[in-house]
């Protein structure tokens, strides 16, 4: 056996060809012939579309086509909602809008022409007649009573209602001798990869089969819908993912122009590309986070949690989309977290907008609750008097607990918490910290007038998502390693994960292993990436189909040795009769002599290969805490992040650099969304943050270095022993960063419940009027 | 169609004469007419950093200038930072310490760490969080870049 690849921090296979500029992303492709798209795109939040006028558009040189809804589709069809619950009301967008627009930037007629200079030209030149109606820019508007309904389906704008609950909860508010009632809001903010959605879409002239090119997160789940609503065999489509310039959740989706463009090709038997810009990515990107929580709390006298309760407003936008519903299932059940909550009751409604739909981000109802959570535990513990630690202490779930079947089942999983030490997580970070050295160095800054403060953060992360993900390993006579699986990374470092878990179980050298994503072409069945989930699925996946290959192997050697699988011994990666070291072969020998027409054990199928579907819907939940200290500037409001420290247990670790990446990488997100980032609107529904200098990313200079400690609790539902990685930062990061900012201005009575905390908000929340 | 205009410029060390219309933006001219896709496009605003390249020995923003305005210009594009197979020092760099995860902002992101470094010896972690705050990321929280360009200012050789 070489030196074990589990557990070391090996550099990217992926790395080459990104740095010198070789990796094709989508817009990276061209195909001879081809032409590009543009979109005519509503310029109201809400509006009947009367009319819509082409000729002038038509008659620009170097148009090819001008095409609405009308003229693609006879039927139209609806982009479906996926995970579905009972109370869901049908509102549903199609691929163009037929008679109405909900949201700025609805995508009305698209243009086609010989590149995108022409084709934007020409967009200017269709004429749509709209009738503006009265639009609802917020969950609350869109709620009163008598608001105009922007769906019939959905009386009260409400999409989807329903509740969870366990235990006895009004005999625990009862019993309680605390009640802390607070409303938190959570903005309206999303991924922002750095590539835009793009998608080129040709029919191969042979056989008439499509072909797609996307930067998405779940091909085949592209390749079935796409199939599905443009009414060809599944067989028909080809889905290949490209490099991805990051995705975050946001490219999980099955967008209107992801339709349009697979149309428009077979319509024009012509390849079609379109990529989005900047302005049509923040007015058309699924958006997230914008929720409000009202919630109470019961606690006995010591601080003990006695149950929760409360209502979840989810802002929707203007119609569900394949994911609509997660964001809400993943809040409600998960604003318990790590804590040991008996009882509880809460109730999501999931409100319609005039503003762009709403779906998963990083974290997808993760960041919400938890926010939620630690700020309403931060508030506990201030009108209780304890100490914010002392609080988390003792309420999380102790060790012996595990594992702790959280009664909750969201549309995702049955949340069972399948191992780890949280008290130890949270010691550990305290002691790290030095905590208790913080506070005396926070009281004497006091004195002085500076505000420092402190945000600590527990939270659990659903740590991968079933119901199966796909791995095929294969051994060339060459003895090359080619594993192929439907996982669909965007950048995580994902193929340096699976090669590592390969070389291990075939005892190759890394660089023999070239790992293929993302192309239904190659694999019939794939589910993915996001929810975390490749390290732990493709993962467990692929180390299952190398274990099968092994075996194989090992069966075929002792074939041919006219010996028993027994006396197989595998020596520095070759197969070896055991005691006889001349009697050897290795993986290429084996990889050879497996093609059709050598000899083989009776019943083996031809080819050193497997292919392993690892199936389940059991999964692991990731574990951290998270402390921020922070100092706020008294006449400015503005927040220097001084230090940020994490324990992390995401389980068995493949490759701690890339865990570390992946950490840092989400808290950036996190951060960004306690501090800077807003998707605002106006009360027209009109999108005010529509480019980078207004919608304001972390740079560089924002962010701080971030201190790692890492638990590993082995996840005993996986065979790598593995737990997600990917979302913890985001789910974290908000609320580390907002309890940090609230602890420093908390004893001049501000409290904090809304973000993103800007200077403006801060000096005014230090300003404000005593009430 | 509007009228063309003859340029003639070099892009890592070759010679092009193009006919473009005058308002063909540098990116494109360099991604399509050239055929040099490692410079990205991320915003075409000027505010993301993923298009710059070197221009005359200085960084510039591809999607803020013109074809038309490189007439008779040097420039520099990730592709041309490496000789031959291997990685130029900085690429090294962002190999060893993790300074990429999707690699959409890399190019972008080594052209300036290249002038910043050709200008500055031995930079401090904050140097260095200056010198590439014009270049956003959304991968990496930039902690493993800033490691990244204090490795490159150690291995390359200038």
């Amino acid at each position: 056996m070489g030196v074990k690849m589990m557990g070391a921090r090996v550099q990217r296979i992926e790395d080459p060809k990104l740095l010198r500029g070789e990796a094709h992303f989508v817009d990276d492709l061209t195909l001879p012939g081809m032409l590009h798209a543009a979109f005519v795109r509503s310029p109201h939040a809400h509006a009947r579309v009367r009319s819509i006028e082409t000729a002038a558009a038509k008659a620009v040189p170097g148009v090819v086509a001008v095409l609405t809804l009308a003229d693609l589709w006879g039927q139209a069809p609806k982009i479906p909602v996926l995970p579905v619950v009972d109370s869901l009301k049908p509102c549903l967008q199609r691929p163009l809008a037929l008679d109405r627009v909900r949201y700025v930037g609805e995508a009305v007629a698209v243009v086609v022409a010989i590149d995108r200079a022409h084709a934007e030209d020409a967009v200017d030149l269709v004429e749509v007649n709209y009738e503006p109606l009265s639009p609802l820019p917020s969950a609350e508007k869109a709620m009163v009573e008598g608001a105009v309904r922007l769906h019939e389906a959905a009386a009260g704008n409400v999409a989807a209602r329903w509740t969870h609950e366990y235990g006895d909860v009004v005999g625990a508010f009862a019993r309680a001798t605390h009640v802390v009632r607070e409303r938190f809001k959570m903005q309206r903010y999303t991924g922002v990869p750095l590539e835009t959605r793009g998608i080129i879409a040709t029919t191969e002239p042979v056989s008439g089969d499509l072909t797609i090119w996307i930067s998405g997160q779940w091909p085949h789940t592209q390749r079935a819908l796409t199939a599905a609503l443009l009414g060809i065999d599944e067989r028909q489509v080809r889905v290949v993912q490209p490099e991805v310039g990051g995705g975050f959740g946001v490219k999980v989706d099955i967008y209107p122009e992801d339709l349009v463009i697979p149309m428009v090709a077979m319509r024009l038997k012509r390849p079609i590309k379109w990529i989005e810009d900047r302005r049509e990515h923040f007015l058309t990107v699924v958006h997230a986070r914008e929720m409000a929580f009202d919630l109470e709390l019961a606690l006995a006298a010591d601080g003990q949690i006695l149950g929760m309760r409360g209502q979840i407003i989810s802002d929707q936008g203007g119609y569900l989309r394949a994911l609509g519903t997660v964001n809400a299932s993943l809040a409600v059940t998960g604003l318990p977290g790590p804590y040991h909550v008996p009882s509880y009751s809460a109730e999501v409604v999931c409100v319609l907008t005039n503003k762009s739909p709403c779906s998963p981000y990083r974290g997808a109802g993760g960041p919400e609750a938890t926010y939620a959570r630690e700020r309403l535990l931060d508030v506990a513990a201030q009108e209780l008097r304890i100490d914010p630690a002392e609080l988390r202490l003792k309420n999380l779930i102790p060790p012996e607990s595990m594992p702790y079947d959280t009664q909750l089942v969201s549309l995702e999983a049955h949340h069972v918490f399948d191992s780890g030490d949280f008290p130890a997580g949270l010691r550990q970070a305290l002691e790290k910290v030095d905590y208790a050295g913080f506070r005396q160095r926070q009281t004497a800054a006091r004195a002085e007038g500076r505000l420092l403060g402190i945000g600590l953060c527990a939270y659990i992360q659903i740590a991968a998502v079933g119901p199966y993900e796909s791995a095929e390993v294969r051994v060339d006579g060459a003895g090359k390693v080619t594993v192929v699986s439907g996982a669909a990374p965007q950048g995580q470092g994902t193929g340096t994960a699976l090669a590592q878990v390969v070389a291990d179980q075939l005892d190759v050298p890394l660089d023999q292993v070239s790992v293929v994503f993302a192309d239904t072409g190659r694999i019939p069945f794939g589910v993915g990436t996001y929810a975390s989930r490749n390290a732990v699925m493709a993962g467990s996946a692929t180390m299952l189909a190398a274990q099968t290959v092994r075996k194989k192997a090992t069966e075929l050697a002792a074939h041919l040795f006219e010996a028993s699988a027994e006396d197989i011994e595998w020596v520095d990666g070759a197969a070896q009769l055991v005691g006889v070291p001349g009697k050897s072969m290795t993986l290429a020998a084996l990889g050879k002599a497996a093609a059709p027409g050598g000899s083989r054990p009776e019943g083996m199928e031809a080819g050193l290969e497997a292919r392993h579907y690892f199936e389940t819907n059991t999964v692991p939940f990731a574990f951290g805490v998270h402390i921020v200290q922070v100092e706020v500037e008294p006449d400015t409001g503005d927040v220097a992040v001084d230090r940020y420290l994490v324990v992390n247990d995401c389980g068995r670790m493949i490759n701690p650099m890339i865990v570390e990446g992946q950490i840092v990488g989400g808290i950036a997100q996190g951060l960004g969304g306690a501090l800077l980032e807003e998707l605002v609107y106006d009360e027209q529904g009109q999108m005010l943050a529509a480019n980078l200098l207004d919608y304001q990313l972390p740079t560089s200079l924002d962010l701080p270095d971030v201190e790692i400690h890492h638990m590993e609790s082995p996840s005993p539902v996986n065979p790598l022993g593995v737990k997600g990685v990917g979302e913890g930062g985001a789910i974290a990061a908000h609320s580390a960063v907002a309890n940090a900012v609230a602890d420093a201005i908390a004893h001049t009575g501000a409290r904090v419940t809304e973000t993103p905390l800007r200077p403006a908000t801060v000096w005014k929340l230090l300003n404000a009027e005593p009430a | 169609m509007a009228s063309t205009h003859r340029i003639t410029l070099t892009v890592n060390g070759t010679s092009y004469t193009r006919d473009v219309p005058p308002r063909r933006l540098l990116s494109e001219f360099i991604r399509e007419d050239l055929g040099l896709t490692g410079t990205h496009v991320g915003c075409e605003h000027g505010v993301c950093g993923t298009c710059t390249i070197e221009v005359e020995g200085a960084t510039a923003r591809a999607c803020l200038m013109f074809a038309v305005q490189a007439d008779g210009t040097s420039i520099t594009t990730v592709e041309g930072l490496a000789c031959g197979d291997g990685l130029h020092p900085i690429q090294e760099a962002f190999h060893q310490e993790h300074g990429l995860q999707c690699g959409f902002c890399t190019p972008g992101m080594l052209l300036s760490v290249k002038e910043f470094l050709s200008e500055t010896r031995n930079p401090t972690a904050d140097e260095v969080r200056h010198a590439i705050a014009g270049n956003l990321c959304r991968c990496t929280g930039y902690q493993s870049i800033v490691k990244a360009v204090l490795k490159a200012d150690e291995l390359w050789e200038r």
